[in-house]
C-alpha cells in the first residue's frame, strides 16, 4: 500500500523547486488529491500535467494565488476545502519568497518588502492553519512548516527572510503547544541547501551544483504526512540529517 | 397561540444592534453575553458564553453547523445598458444554477428590469444568465453563471463580498463572517449561532468530555430586502447532509440519555427534518427540507437549542416556541432588552436547555 494512501494534501509554493518535487511525490505515493498553491498560473498547470501522467485521474485543484495577501489565503482555504470535500490530511506550508535581490542588509531593507516577506512567509502559513484546521480536527492530520536555517541563526543580509523563519519556528511551537492534545501534529523542517531558483538568487556567487536537489530531500515530508509518523509531533527537523534512525518506529 | 400573530411580540430598540463584531469592541469572540432558558424552570441565567461549559456535562453532544460563509454579494453590470445589479446568491440549485436575489441600482420594477435571458456581467470575465422568476419566492431569480464548481468558487471569491445590512458600523471583511469550525464553503449568510465559540473553547469543551458533530446546511438569504415578505419569514426549501460519523454519535448520545444540543436552528431543521424522513432516527443522508418547525411540532431529537437572537416578528420566533413556550420566550426577551443584549450575526446568545 503506498504511504499516502486515501489522504488529501495541500501544498504551497508547488510551482518549481521543493513544492513541486513534493507534488510529484506526494501524487506517486498516492494521495487521494492535491491542492497545489502559486502565483504562477502556467507553472501549475504544466506540473498538473506532469502529474496526470502519473496518475490520470487524480483529484488536483489548481489555485493560482499571492499568498501575500490574506484575502487571496482566505480564496485559497475556501478552494481548498470544496477540493477536499472537508477532510485535509496534510498541509505544507512551504511558500517562501526571498526579498529584493541582492539581499540588502537589515539596515537598508525597504519596510515595504519586509511586510511582503513576511506576509508571504509568515502570515500566510498562520492564516492557511488557522482556516484549515476544522477540516483536519476531527480525524487528525499532519501540518508541515518548512524552515531554514535561517530561523535560527541571524546572518548578515538574511534580513526580513531570517526574521520571517525565527517567526515560522515560534509559530510552529505555539500552535504545536496549542494542539498537543488533539491529533493534528505539527512539525516543522529544514530542508537544507537545495539546488532552487530562490537559494541560486539568494546566492548567486556560490556554486549551486555543491547543493542538495530538492527531488532528494522529500522521503521526510512523506515520512511525517503519512500514518508513520504519527508518532513525531512538535520537532524541528533536518531534511539533509540521519533523521530515519532517529524517528522511524521498529 | 401568540407565536403565529404577525404583530411585533416586542419592540426592538435601534441601537441594541451590534453594529461590529466583538473583536473590535474589546471582547475576545467568545466573551459575547449568554441568556440561558431553562426549558424545565422558571427562570433564567445571565451569563458569558465562554461561561457555558458550566452548563454543559460530559456526554452532551453539541451538533454544528459547518457550512462556511460565501462572499455572496456580487455587483455586475446588465449587458446593454447601464444598469448596476447587485446579486445576493440565496440558494445553488441541484442543476449548477443558482437562485439569488437581486438588487438593481434603478428604483423601476424588477419584472421590468429582468426578464428571462438578460446578461449580466462581472468582474474576472464571468458571467450570468437570467433563467426565470422563482415562484415561490418572487424576489429570487434563477441564474446560470458561466463557471460552476470550484472554477465558480475561485471566482466568487475574487469578486463577491459577504452579505452585509444596514446596522453595521463598517464593510467588516468575510473572516469576521466565519465560524471557526466552518468547512464547506456554501453559506450566503453565516450561520451564526456559533459565531462565539473560539477553539479555545472548542478543545476546553472537548477535554470536558463535551461530545461534538457536524452536519451541514448551506443557510441561505437572511432577508430578501422586502418587508412583507421578510415578514412571512417564508421557509425556503434546503439542502442538509448528515455523515455517517455524525449520524453514529446522534444514536450514541440518544442511547446513552444524554443532551443533542443544536448550535442554531439550522441544526435543529437538519436533524428533526432527518428523523421525520427516518422514523424518528437519524440516518446519514443528503437531503432537502420543507419543514417548518413551530410551537406544536413534537421534538425527536434535539433537546437543547444555542441560537441567537431573533427579529421581533412572532414568525421568526415560531422555532423557539418548540422548545419552550412564547410567553416564557417573550420575558426572557424583556430582560435580554432591559439588560441591552445586542442582537444580530455579532451579537449576544441565547441558550435554550
Ligand atoms: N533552497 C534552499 O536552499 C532552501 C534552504 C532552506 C529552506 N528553504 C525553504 O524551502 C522552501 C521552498 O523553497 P525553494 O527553494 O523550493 O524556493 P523556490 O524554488 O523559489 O520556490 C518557492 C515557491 O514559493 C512560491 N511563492 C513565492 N512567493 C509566493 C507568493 N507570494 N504567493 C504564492 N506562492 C509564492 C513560488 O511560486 P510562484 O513564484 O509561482 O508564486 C514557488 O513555487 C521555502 O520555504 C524555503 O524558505 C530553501
Amino acid at each position: 500500500m503506498k504511504l499516502l494512501a486515501g489522504k488529501f494534501a495541500l501544498i504551497t509554493g508547488a510551482s518549481q523547486g521543493l513544492g513541486r518535487e513534493l507534488a510529484l511525490t506526494y501524487a506517486r505515493e498516492g494521495v487521494r488529491g492535491l491542492a497545489l498553491v502559486a502565483r504562477s498560473k502556467d507553472l501549475l498547470q504544466s506540473l498538473a500535467s506532469e502529474i496526470y501522467r502519473i496518475r490520470p485521474n487524480l483529484n488536483v485543484a489548481i489555485i493560482n494565488a499571492d499568498l501575500g495577501s490574506s484575502v487571496e489565503v482566505e480564496r485559497v482555504a475556501a478552494v481548498t476545502l470544496a477540493a477536499c470535500e472537508g477532510r485535509l490530511d496534510i498541509l505544507v506550508n512551504n511558500a517562501s519568497t526571498i526579498g529584493p535581490v541582492p539581499m540588502p542588509y537589515l539596515l537598508d531593507y525597504p519596510a515595504d518588502d519586509f511586510h511582503q516577506v513576511l506576509n508571504v512567509n509568515l502570515i500566510a502559513p498562520f492564516l492557511l492553519i488557522q482556516n484549515l484546521l476544522a477540516a483536519m480536527i476531527d480525524h487528525g492530520g499532519s501540518i508541515i512548516n518548512v524552515t531554514s536555517d535561517a530561523g535560527r541563526v541571524g546572518y548578515p543580509g538574511w534580513g526580513a527572510y531570517g526574521i520571517s523563519k525565527f517567526g515560522l519556528e515560534g509559530l510552529s511551537q505555539t500552535w504545536a503547544a496549542e494542539l498537543a492534545k488533539t491529533d493534528v501534529r505539527i512539525n516543522w523542517i529544514d530542508p537544507g541547501n537545495m539546488n532552487t531558483a530562490m537559494h541560486r538568487e539568494a546566492e548567486p556567487d556560490e556554486d549551486p551544483t555543491a547543493w542538495s536537489d530538492p527531488a532528494a530531500v522529500t522521503d521526510i515530508f512523506v515520512f511525517l504526512a503519512s500514518d508513520s509518523g504519527q508518532h513525531v509531533r512538535g520537532e524541528r527537523l533536518e531534511a539533509q540529517s540521519k533523521w530515519r534512525a532517529r524517528l522511524q518506529k521498529g | 397561540m401568540g407565536v403565529v400573530d404577525q404583530k411585533p411580540a416586542f419592540t426592538l430598540p435601534a441601537d441594541l444592534s451590534a453594529d461590529r463584531p466583538p473583536e473590535r469592541r474589546g471582547l475576545s469572540r467568545d466573551q459575547v453575553r449568554l441568556l440561558i432558558i431553562d426549558r424545565h424552570a422558571n427562570s433564567f441565567t445571565h451569563t458569558r458564553f465562554d461561561r457555558i461549559t458550566g452548563f454543559l456535562a460530559p456526554g452532551d453532544l453539541l451538533v454544528f453547523n459547518s457550512s462556511r460563509t460565501l462572499p455572496a454579494a456580487l455587483i455586475g453590470k446588465a449587458r446593454d445598458s447601464a444598469l448596476t445589479i447587485e446579486v445576493r446568491l440565496a440558494e445553488l440549485l441541484p442543476d449548477g444554477t443558482w437562485l439569488a436575489l437581486l438588487v438593481p441600482s434603478s428604483p423601476k420594477k424588477m419584472e421590468e428590469l429582468f426578464t428571462q435571458g438578460l446578461i449580466v456581467d462581472f468582474e474576472w470575465d464571468l458571467n450570468c444568465e437570467v433563467l426565470k422568476q422563482d415562484r415561490r419566492i418572487p424576489r429570487l431569480w434563477q441564474l446560470r453563471f458561466s463557471k460552476t464548481g470550484t472554477a465558480f468558487l475561485d471566482l466568487l471569491y475574487r469578486i463577491g463580498q459577504p452579505i452585509r445590512y444596514r446596522y453595521l458600523s463598517a464593510p467588516w471583511r468575510l473572516s469576521y463572517y466565519q465560524n471557526v469550525y466552518a468547512i464547506q464553503p456554501g453559506a450566503s449568510e453565516m450561520a451564526s449561532a456559533g459565531r462565539a465559540f473560539s477553539w479555545k473553547l472548542l478543545l476546553q469543551l472537548r477535554n470536558q468530555g463535551v461530545e461534538s458533530a457536524s452536519i451541514t446546511l448551506h443557510t441561505g438569504l437572511s432577508s430578501y430586502l422586502d418587508g412583507e415578505l421578510d415578514r412571512q419569514h417564508v421557509v425556503s426549501e434546503e439542502k442538509y447532509s448528515v455523515s455517517e460519523e455524525a449520524a453514529d454519535k446522534i444514536r450514541r448520545t440518544r442511547n446513552s440519555g444524554h443532551r443533542i444540543i443544536a448550535v442554531g436552528t439550522t441544526v435543529v431543521r437538519a436533524l428533526e427534518s432527518a428523523a421525520a424522513e427516518f422514523g424518528g432516527e437519524v440516518k446519514a443522508c443528503h437531503q432537502y427540507t420543507k419543514l417548518r418547525i413551530t410551537a406544536d411540532y413534537h421534538l425527536q431529537i434535539v433537546s437543547g437549542l444555542l441560537t441567537g437572537l431573533h427579529e421581533p416578528e412572532a414568525s421568526h420566533l415560531e422555532l423557539l416556541a418548540a422548545f419552550v413556550p412564547p410567553e416564557k420566550i417573550y420575558a426572557a426577551y424583556h430582560e435580554a432588552i432591559q439588560r441591552r443584549y445586542l442582537w444580530h450575526e455579532f451579537g449576544d446568545l441565547n441558550l435554550i436547555l
